[in-house]
């Protein structure tokens, strides 16, 4: 037989056991967790918990997109724009309230999507990528001229928005059906096909698969929770504007988000979040140094640890059960 | 149930104004198995492209078990099952190996249970030899791994016709013989295969009928036996390799340049070859030396102890089996792998760890396996680039003597460097590699993929080498090329060097074939 120059890995059996482990029972209990001690948390620790659930939101359905898909969206802003303004235009023009305005709003961004997606499918690779990217700068100048929407300086909500914990429950819940969604998806054979179509979109083809039929199912569940996640978002700050809701930072902050927590890895974005999160709290005095600092570990992770941290820790992990 | 499987009916396919194929017709009952055959670049590849899906036809029709799909997509023809195997493997890299023939199997049956398709993808992979890798990435394959991943992968489709593109390439003699095996059990499973193929034996063994391509045109069809005892056919794409005639007379016919007769050059190649240092009386120094060389990757030891010495002017050969080190060997000796114990010596000089550039500074050029051209540069550009720092005349002198040694490059210099047959691109990687002027040439599997009229034409270009004292080491699968050309020959298993030698001495040595064919399991 031949002989192979190969390391030995270990088993994935015991990785896809704690994956599974976890998704089907640590994680939710964290949640029921959260939820029950949420009133006695305080005000700053809501605050902080919102803003991470939020990008934890927006960095999963990256990384389905991105990770898994390869995918590689910059038009995460104007899926976040969408799901804002349709919550808004929802509860002040027919008066849904905000639990119908949320999925609503999440379908309004699916559909978006929809649209596009022959269009964008069209492009591979790095033209996917600035496709995208210009997708979200037209949908954010065309709301800055037009005046249906209230033109740059966009619109108010008409009704009080909900507390600050309240807005908690909601981020939570909406957390809860993001990491429903990526289980599902990222577990299933759908994985299988999409991670084919993600390495070879022609080889996949050639085996049967049908690579706009799988892409669009990734690029409309990456919009539902985008445009949930963006929604919620509007549904706190009370107004929807052009600048703030299709604004290139939330692009990026996702992206930094799931590139320094892992691509393509179920826990990269959590722990990407939890990292971004904390380094902005620490830093949040410094502006300026919290930017220059969150480039200089971008370029660090890019070259020396192109899986994230959780693709560091992985290999380590190998490193130390290679030697016993 | 006694219609043909599939039917191609005058198929043309244009690339703006190239014709890449013109015109074909074939035909494949049930349970047939035809080869095709065909010189590098006559547009092989493309048919299989054009039946399988991954390109429409300008012209023609296509049916398929009764059903024209010349409309249909490859993802759709998979699905009708046609199962094919790209030349070059296209595996999913970061999927396990079963994952790979999961997403066949659940685009196929989308609805299946996922125990009982693992079961049949585990009996894919043990059939295919894989099963114990099961579970690793794809990306860790290495090549031939990956080519049975390809047919692994084109099986878990439960394809009605496969169509296997250049499966061979690469194997040794026992493996070979692997082969030929699996793809005779696959006759029961499968309506018809149609197979590309440059290793003779696979074709003369397994095909019941040939269908000849040159320039895109079907050249011939016929019995196999008829077809490989034709003379025309020999002339466009045997060469020597099917007879008992010495390489130095390729056979002149009207085929565009393919094997027409060229006087040697010797003297206008001996302007590439760097001193050598034997004027200087430094005879006895070899060029290069490695003392007790070990490396490999992570966990895995592949070279255990090589002692090689190359002398100016000699002519080396590595032989071995596949995966019994000899591509480690060349990444160590091109600098791309430090080695984990041991020296390399050039010149006397321990460089040891020293990054690849270095190397080419001291006059090592090399050849790499996969030929490696740059896409994006012409042919001309890919030449210039190892002579950039020389001085103009000097650096068109040694463009005239490449364009010399292989006139083909001369005639496509302003055309991409991937858009010549694979033949052309050989000469390319070879003729780039004289153009630092070299003292030493790494060749690592230059045959690789080729047609055997091909092969001869290289080999004629070494000799014409060897004549004007360039001293060279190869590594090869050709036994019997490497053999004619090669001063010393090691042949290499479990890395180290179980043989060493002169090749006369090699040649007559019964352990070679015990080493070599016997014990390949």
């Amino acid at each position: 037989m031949l002989v192979s120059n190969i390391e030995p890995t270990p088993s994935p059996f015991e990785l896809a056991k704690m994956s599974r482990f976890s998704a089907y029972l640590f994680l939710p209990a964290c949640l029921v967790a959260l939820a029950v001690s949420a009133p006695a948390m305080s005000d700053y620790a809501l605050e902080i918990g919102f803003r991470l659930l939020l990008l934890i939101t927006l960095a999963e359905a990256w990384n389905l997109l991105a990770g898994y898909g390869g995918l590689v969206s910059l038009g995460t802003a104007s899926f976040v724009g969408i799901g804002a303004y349709a919550l808004t235009g929802l509860m002040n023009k027919a008066g849904v309230p905000f639990y119908l305005a949320i999925p609503a709003a999440g379908l309004a961004a699916a559909l978006l999507a929809l649209t596009v997606s022959r269009a964008v499918f069209r492009l591979r690779g790095l033209y996917f990528t600035v496709g995208t990217l210009a997708l979200a700068e037209a949908l954010r100048m065309f709301m800055v001229n037009y005046s249906g929407f209230g033109g740059a300086s966009g619109l108010f909500l008409s009704v009080d928005p909900p507390g600050l914990l309240d807005l908690f429950w909601i981020a939570l819940a909406i957390f809860a059906v993001t990491s429903l969604a990526m289980t599902a998806a990222t577990s299933s054979r759908f994985s299988i096909l999409l991670r084919a179509v993600r390495d070879d979109e022609d080889a996949a083809a050639q085996i049967g698969v049908r690579p706009f039929r799988i892409k669009l199912i990734a690029f409309l569940v990456a919009s539902f929770l985008m445009g949930m996640a963006g929604a919620l978002q509007g549904l706190k700050v009370g107004a929807v504007e052009p600048y703030g809701m299709f604004g290139i930072q939330w692009t990026v902050n996702v992206l930094s988000i799931v590139i320094i927590g892992g691509q393509g890895l179920r826990a990269g974005p959590i722990v990407g979040a939890l990292f971004v999160v904390l380094l902005s709290e620490l830093l949040a005095d410094y502006p300026a140094l919290h930017l220059a600092i969150t480039g200089l570990i971008l370029i660090v992770v890019i070259r020396y640890a192109p899986k994230g941290l959780v693709g560091l820790f992985q290999r380590r992990q190998r490193a130390l059960g290679g030697t016993q | 149930m006694n219609s043909p499987l599939i039917v191609a009916e005058g198929l043309v396919k244009k690339y703006g104004g190239v014709v890449a194929t013109d015109n074909v017709s074939l035909e494949l009952g049930r349970g047939q198995v035809m080869g095709i055959i065909g010189p590098n670049g006559a547009g092989k590849s493309t048919l299989i492209g054009l039946l399988g899906g991954a390109l429409t036809p300008s012209q023609g029709r296509i049916v398929f078990n009764g059903e024209d799909v010349t409309g249909l997509s490859a993802s759709h023809r998979a699905r009708l099952g046609i199962g094919r195997t790209y030349q070059i493997p296209r595996p999913f890299l970061d999927m396990t190996v079963r994952e790979n023939l999961l997403a066949a199997r659940f685009s196929l049956h989308p609805f299946e249970a996922g125990a009982k398709a693992h079961l049949a993808c585990n009996a894919i992979l043990a059939r295919c030899g894989l099963a114990d890798v099961a579970d690793l990435n794809g990306r860790d394959m290495p090549l031939l791994r990956r080519k049975r991943l390809e047919v692994a992968r084109a099986l878990a489709l439960e394809p009605k016709l496969l169509l296997l593109d250049e499966v061979g390439a690469g194997l040794v003699d026992s493996e070979v013989s692997e082969l030929i095996e699996l793809i005779k059990s696959l006759r029961h499973d499968v309506d018809g295969i149609i197979i590309i193929e440059h290793v003779l034996r696979v074709v003369r063994e397994c095909c019941e009928r040939l269908l000849v391509i040159n320039f895109g045109k079907k050249f011939a069809e016929g019995a196999t036996s008829e077809v490989m005892a034709s003379d025309e056919v020999a002339a466009v794409y045997l060469g020597t390799a099917h007879s008992d005639k010495k390489p130095a007379q390729p056979i002149g016919k009207d085929s565009g340049g393919l094997g027409a007769a060229k006087p040697s050059h010797a003297g206008a190649v001996s302007g590439l070859v760097g001193a050598t240092g034997v004027e200087a009386g430094a005879a006895t120094q070899p060029i290069l030396e490695l003392r007790g060389v070990h490396a490999g990757y992570g966990q895995a030891r592949v070279l255990n102890g090589i002692d090689l010495q190359v002398r100016p002017g000699q002519v080396v050969a590595i032989l071995g089996t596949n995966g019994a080190g000899k591509t480690t060997l060349s990444h160590v000796i091109s600098g791309t792998i430090r080695p984990t114990e041991g020296q390399i010596l050039v010149d006397g000089i321990d460089v040891t760890g020293a990054p690849s550039h270095k190397f080419a500074r001291l006059g090592l050029a090399q050849c790499m396996e996969g030929r490696r051209i740059f896409a994006p540069l012409t042919v001309e550009e890919n030449l210039l680039l190892p002579a950039r720092s020389v001085a103009a005349h000097d650096r068109a002198e040694r463009l005239e003597r490449v364009y010399t040694l292989f006139p083909d490059l001369k005639k496509m210099r302003s055309n991409g460097g991937t858009s010549m047959s694979g033949g052309q691109q050989q000469m390319l990687a070879i003729g780039r590699a004289l153009m630092s002027r070299p003292r030493m040439v790494l060749f690592d599997e230059i045959s690789l993929g080729l047609a055997p009229i091909m092969m001869d034409r290289l080999y004629e270009a070494l000799f014409e080498l060897r004549q004007a004292g360039l001293t060279m080491l190869i590594v090869e699968q050709d036994v019997e090329r490497a053999l004619e050309l090669a001063d010393d020959v090691h042949v290499m298993e479990h890395g180290h060097f179980a043989l060493s030698g002169t090749a006369k001495a090699i040649r007559e040595d019964p352990r070679l074939r015990h080493l070599y064919i016997g014990t390949a399991d």
